[in-house]
């Protein structure tokens, strides 16, 4: 089975079955149908999964995530050396990914935050909120407006606004 | 003609008296319509069979006829081999990459498929970058190229001491420096 996800990022709540106190002779309809879902479904399903796991057994693939070298930056760049613009270029849209990617994984943090404490997330979920809004104010701050044609060169024209304006205002 | 009508009723009456007879039947009577109204079906078993009159449908049945054949031609060996290759072979596990050691560029994909289309058909993602950053070189060199050009142009123009931009004009010892008869000449 592939690996399940991060336990410490996504905490189970704690379980709340009741203890049985069976007062009546009469069957337990929730353990009938669980059990009747078990036979029907779950059984057949692992039985499934288990001989076809048994018949990929013998030829295992692996794969793997790609690691990329870090190049010079567009700063770092010879004015008119298109080549090295084009590998800050590459290099800068991969950290764009990336960041799209971290967004999206605290978002979810966030909704699972939420989903599991119920009607009291606001106060459960202090951490994850907070750092939600943290990484969107960064993530907006650096890559906000810049649209669908975004490149490494107009990101690099607003940071420098950016640092214009943090100057104008502590001068 | 009303002698006909009148034979023709007749039989008529006399064939719904008795079907059986033997002078009674339509084959011998002048008429063929014999309504049988006494022998009308009752029981609403499978119905009656009606012929429903509507245009042909012959060309749309053989037309969707002919697009389910071809479709399925190369639709089922294709479902099979896909669900084929999804149970015998399955798709890869991810792993960290072992100390010292290149991942090929196809080990970087997950279904097998994808892998064999990757290995087999595309080049490597490295020699596309090589690729795209040769053609952007080679555009470069003929962009500097173009700019001293037109630099070249300037400077033989102005100066005049370079290879381009040579008027010819007729050889300076065709002149003839003798004295002439006439002053303006």
């Amino acid at each position: 089975m592939p690996k399940d996800f991060d336990t410490e990022a996504y905490p189970e709540p704690p379980r709340q079955t009741p203890v049985v106190d069976k007062q009546t002779a009469l069957p337990n309809p929730a353990l009938i149908l669980s059990k009747v879902f078990y036979y029907t479904v779950d059984l057949p399903v692992t039985t499934f999964r288990d001989t076809i796991d048994s018949i990929r057994s013998k030829n295992k693939l692996v794969y793997y995530h790609q690691k990329f070298r870090r190049v010079p930056d567009l700063t770092e760049c010879q004015e008119g050396d298109y080549p090295c613009y084009y590998e800050a270029e590459m290099q800068w849209r991969r950290d764009y990914k990336v960041d799209q990617e971290i967004v999206k994984v605290v978002q979810e943090r966030m909704r699972a935050c939420q989903q599991r404490e119920g009607n009291s997330y606001e106060q459960n979920c202090t951490k994850e909120i907070q750092q939600f809004h943290e990484v969107t104010k960064n993530f907006q701050s650096r890559y906000g407006d810049l649209g669908a044609y975004a490149s490494a060169k107009k990101c690099l024209m607003k940071q420098k606004e950016r640092m214009m304006a943090a100057q104008a205002q502590s001068a | 003609m009303v002698g006909m009508s009148l034979l023709r009723s007749a039989a008529a009456f006399a064939a719904r008296l008795g079907p059986l007879k033997a002078g009674n039947n339509a084959a011998h009577i002048i008429t063929r319509t014999i309504p049988r109204t006494d022998k009308v079906a009752i029981r609403w078993g499978h119905g009656k069979k009606m012929f429903v009159v509507k245009p042909s449908d012959f060309y749309d049945r053989r037309f969707l006829r002919l697009l389910q054949y071809y479709i399925l031609l190369t639709g089922i060996p294709v479902v099979v081999f896909v669900t084929a290759v999804n149970v015998f072979i399955g798709e890869a596990e991810l792993a960290e990459i072992p100390e010292g050691y290149e991942p090929e560029h196809w080990e970087y994909y997950k279904h097998p498929i994808t892998r064999w289309i990757v290995r087999n058909i595309y080049d490597s993602p490295v020699k596309d970058y090589e690729k795209m950053m040769a053609a952007i070189q080679i555009e470069k060199e003929k962009a500097d190229m173009r700019l001293t050009q037109l630099e070249v142009r300037r400077q033989m123009r102005q100066t005049g001491d370079g290879p381009w931009f040579q008027v010819p004009t007729l050889d300076k010892e065709l002149i003839d420096h003798s004295p002439k008869a006439s002053p303006d000449n």
